[in-house]
């Protein structure tokens, strides 16, 4: 039934930006990291999407409507913030410290887009289930 | 179910009723009409859970076109096949709806724009409520004309 597909799709949409919120949360949380395992302070971290052909093969060379899926979650290789804090454990001789490259205005911005993102899938859900009751009044 | 049911973006080639039934017509084009609206939406809702896909561009069905398409094959110039290698006369080959690229805007990230899909997700499926309404209003007919008659 092409309605649980459209369902799906949404799904696919409401998976994919739940986890980008992860990572967004991520950010937010380390955003005073100065040190994890690897040394060096935390690296901002961002979702790669693409779409994603449902199932059947026939539909993958056929239909074009697919869902979305994560590729990656990649990090960002922009040059941390050198901060002077010579009382800081973590400074070198100099005195400055590293500190993330999380930008608080990105993250919140990016927050917003993914709350909006997983609204509009949810109000798409929404319209699948209106059309698909609809439907069912034809055999009253 | 009918096997092209399951397969979704065929168009049947079949009629659903005899002509000499009322409203024969009607029915077959609110059902194409239907069936059309469906697979927009499936095409639609693939367009909002990209909008985050970079380089993604809006898949898009053009109803009016489809339609008048799928009508034509039903009650256009159709050839008998007598052999299983001759083609349809229709559409094409397979009766198949084709979804295009639309030509959006370049936001700096992809083509989709969330404004007009979620007003394209609204019309849509208005269109395909219509349909289904005006398809249970015809049915109503039929049925006020079979209970009214036998008395």
């Amino acid at each position: 039934m092409n309605f649980l597909k459209s369902l799906e799709i949404s799904a696919s949409g409401l998976y994919a930006q739940r986890k980008r919120m992860d990572v967004i949360a991520s950010n937010l949380a380390n955003i005073e990291t100065t040190r994890t395992e690897r040394g060096g302070p935390y690296r901002r971290k961002m979702v790669v999407m693409s779409p994603k052909p449902m199932q059947d093969f026939e539909e993958v060379l056929t239909s074009k409507a697919a869902g979305v899926k994560i590729d990656d979650i990649v990090e960002d290789d922009s040059p941390f913030n050198r901060v002077f804090d010579p009382g800081h454990p973590h400074a070198d001789e100099q005195g400055y410290v590293l500190r993330p490259n999380v930008d608080l205005i990105v993250e919140i911005t990016n927050m917003l887009l993914a709350k909006r993102i997983f609204e509009a899938n949810v109000t798409a859900i929404k319209s699948t289930k209106q059309m698909a009751l609809k439907a069912l009044e034809i055999g009253r | 179910m009918h096997q092209s049911v399951s397969k979704g973006n065929l168009i049947r080639k079949r009629k659903t009723m005899p002509d000499n039934v009322s409203f024969a017509k009607t029915f077959l084009a609110l059902e194409r009409a239907i069936e059309i609206a469906q697979q927009r939406h499936t095409h639609i809702t693939s367009n909002i859970s990209n909008l985050d896909t970079p380089n993604y561009k809006a898949k898009e069905i053009d109803f009016e076109r489809a339609l008048a398409q799928a009508l034509e094959s039903d009650h256009g110039f159709n050839l008998v096949k007598t052999h299983k290698e001759h083609t349809d006369m229709g559409i094409n080959a397979s009766g198949r709806i084709e979804p295009f690229e639309e030509e959006g805007e370049w936001n700096g990230f992809n083509w989709v724009k969330i404004d007009k899909e979620m007003t394209k997700l609204m019309e849509n499926n208005l269109m395909y409520r219509t349909a289904i309404e005006s398809l249970l209003r015809r049915l109503n007919t039929l049925k006020e004309v079979i209970r009214e008659g036998g008395r």
